[in-house]
């Protein structure tokens, strides 16, 4: 009994689910908190991922020293990326639709150099050699990869539910989350914030792009998927929280694997409902008195 | 009895305090849109099958994107994600038309169509505003798109259909020049429809509910109510622009869900800023400049879109839609 009762083909898939989970979670944590500070809906974090997936693509050489160009080469364009975008929303502060057109105007430049580049078909990206076999877990074989996949983006999320949740620069960030007016008045730098969660975000959903790329792999499309996915959990754990984003995020990737395998085809339903449950729930405790 | 060319100096208009800015003519506007109509109807018989199938594209777009402007200019929310009524009404249109190919059953199908799935999706959609809103309609648009590559006929694959009839007792439309012109037709019956919405009560409410919602509410009205009432309409314009895009292509796809669809048509409601003729004209410039010029550009349509959505970003769009409030036809 013992391992083996617990090891069935649901179990595996709900792994899957947790590995999808933690992956959207390491985008949507910078999606939420540039939602929830600067006030940009950054239609191009999806981009952010896809140019991550095509970097781990091209610079995959089938060892780790690929994989470690590939994340250095990530935190540069995820920064320069994050900060292209800070200075190309700055001049439309208070106006929330240019900026989703502006950001959008960039995703669709983009994608069509992308697929320029990269041609149009979907590219498979393969692991490190090391770590690309599988390890049996009772009756079943689960890739290494992915189990290794789990353990550095549960790191990842616990270092950044510190890094915003406990931290002293996470308390910055939440007061500007909370009420940007009032943080300003009391002295914080707002500019500085907005455009480090920016260029934070940035970094956090490339880096997510050349790790998931074994996962979630670059395809024309993908950037839409991941960008969707982000803004349910986003819409579902509440913009600007961290805690929501992490409960939202596995109950997607849960959804998207074990529901899939469960109820194939309701998985569009159940994301739909659970957006609605939010949005319902959030207008009672938050907004009393706002018409329904 | 002598023709008075000039106005005697008695009789001077004197400027009233309304039209003290510099105004065009009273009667340009009408002979501009009867110039327009006249190249309208005549564009099969002046450029190539080709074009003339961009211009079908053009104006099912500009349906949309009549669409996306109830929900943007009249009630101030957002929508992206207009496609998916879109889809909804085509799918609803290719089922009908495997029992009769008449067009304006089709049309009607669609229609309702688009309206049940605005009316069911609506009641999440409406509880947001801002930027929520357009998020929240985004990430509708995407589900429909997953869930018609998973459940609808035909699967990702999607449907072909046979020609469209467009009155009883005529041949099937299969020259892209008589198509073209079914497509004008239902888009001018739309829009004098939406012209009527536009002037309605009900569109003022709308106004109201974009300016100030606390007051409007505080009327007696059901904000809530109203603009469920006007994404129910907004996702049946939606549904019609679908039975046409079937009417054009004979062919539906869950690629007409696409989120593509929905920016192009957001961003030409927000080209109109407000106005439903500068809608469909955005519509037709940005499906010119993704498709044709694209086309002349080796396929990097998709790149020239991109430019258009950033010079519309940061052009000061807000003053040019002041000026367009300063034509003598449109009340403030």
């Amino acid at each position: 009994m013992g391992l083996d009762g617990l090891v069935n083909a649901y179990t595996i898939t709900a792994l899957d689910g947790v590995a999808h989970g933690l992956l959207l979670f390491v985008i949507a944590a910078g999606l939420t908190l540039i939602v929830g500070v600067a006030g940009v809906f950054s239609m191009a974090h999806g981009t952010l991922y896809l140019a991550g997936a095509y970097l781990a693509w091209h610079l995959a050489d089938g060892g780790f020293t690929g994989l470690t160009l590939a994340l250095a080469a990530a935190v540069a364009v995820g920064a320069l990326g994050g900060a292209g975008l800070a200075a190309a929303v700055r001049p439309l502060t208070d106006r929330p639709l240019d900026q989703v057109l502006a950001t959008l105007g960039v995703a669709y430049i983009a994608a069509d150099q992308f697929s320029t580049v990269f041609g149009a078909e979907p590219r498979s990206v393969d692991p490190p050699q090391a770590v690309a076999g599988s390890v049996s877990l009772g009756a079943f074989q689960y890739p290494v990869y992915r189990l290794g996949f789990i353990a550095v983006a549960a790191v990842l999320a616990v270092a950044l539910f510190w890094l915003v949740e406990r931290s002293r620069t996470g308390a910055v960030v939440r007061a500007v989350v909370a009420d940007a007016g009032m943080a300003a008045a009391i002295g914080l730098r707002t500019g500085i914030v907005r455009t480090g969660v920016l260029v934070g975000g940035g970094v956090l959903a490339v880096t997510a792009g050349v790790l998931g790329a074994p996962v979630i792999g670059p395809a024309p499309g993908a950037d839409t998927t991941i960008l969707v996915y982000s803004l349910i959990v986003c819409v579902v754990g509440g913009l600007g929280s961290i805690r929501g984003a992490l409960l939202a995020a596995l109950g997607v990737g849960q959804t998207l694997t074990l529901g899939v395998a469960l109820a194939p085809g309701a998985a569009a339903f159940v994301l739909a409902a659970a957006m609605l449950a939010a949005l319902t729930l959030r207008q009672r405790t938050t907004l009393p008195g706002r018409p329904a | 009895m002598t023709t008075t060319l000039t106005p005697s100096p008695g009789a001077a208009t004197t400027p009233t305090p309304n039209s003290r800015r510099r105004s065009i003519p009273v009667w340009l506007p009408a002979v501009a849109g009867a110039v327009a109509l006249a190249g309208a109807v005549g564009l099969p018989w002046l450029v190539n099958g080709y074009v003339i199938s961009l211009a079908a594209t053009g104006l099912v777009m500009a349906v949309l994107a009549m669409s996306a402007q109830v929900l943007v200019g009249l009630a101030g929310l957002p929508p992206l994600g207009q496609a998916a009524y879109l889809a909804v009404g085509a799918y609803t249109a290719a089922t009908i038309a495997t029992v009769t190919s008449l067009g304006p059953i089709q049309l009607l199908a669609a229609t309702a169509g688009g309206a049940v799935a605005a009316a069911v999706t609506g009641l999440l959609a409406v509880r947001a505003r801002g930027t929520t809103f357009l998020m929240v309609t985004f990430g509708l648009g995407e589900l429909v798109h997953a869930a018609a590559n998973a459940w609808a006929p035909g699967g990702s694959e999607g449907v072909h259909t046979p020609p469209v009839i467009a009155l009883p007792g005529l041949p099937a439309m299969v020259r892209p020049g008589w198509v073209y012109l079914y497509v004008l037709a239902c888009t001018l019956l739309i829009g004098v429809a939406v012209a009527l919405l536009v002037r309605s009560r009900f569109a003022l409410l709308l106004r109201g509910i974009a300016a100030h919602e606390p007051r409007v509410q505080a009327t007696g009205h059901h904000p809530g109510r109203l603009l469920l009432a006007a994404y129910v309409l907004a996702g049946g314009i939606a549904g019609a622009a679908g039975a046409l895009s079937i009417a054009v292509t004979r062919y539906v796809s869950p690629a007409d869900a696409a989120m593509g669809i929905s920016a192009l048509a957001l961003a030409a409601a927000l080209i109109g800023s407000g106005s439903m003729t500068g809608a469909c004209a955005g519509a037709i410039l940005l499906v010119a400049a993704r498709d044709w010029a694209g086309g002349l550009l080796a396929g990097h349509g998709t790149t020239l879109l991109g430019l258009c959505f950033l010079l519309l970003a940061y052009l000061p769009r807000h003053r040019l839609a002041d000026l367009t409030c300063r034509f003598p036809w449109r009340r403030p």
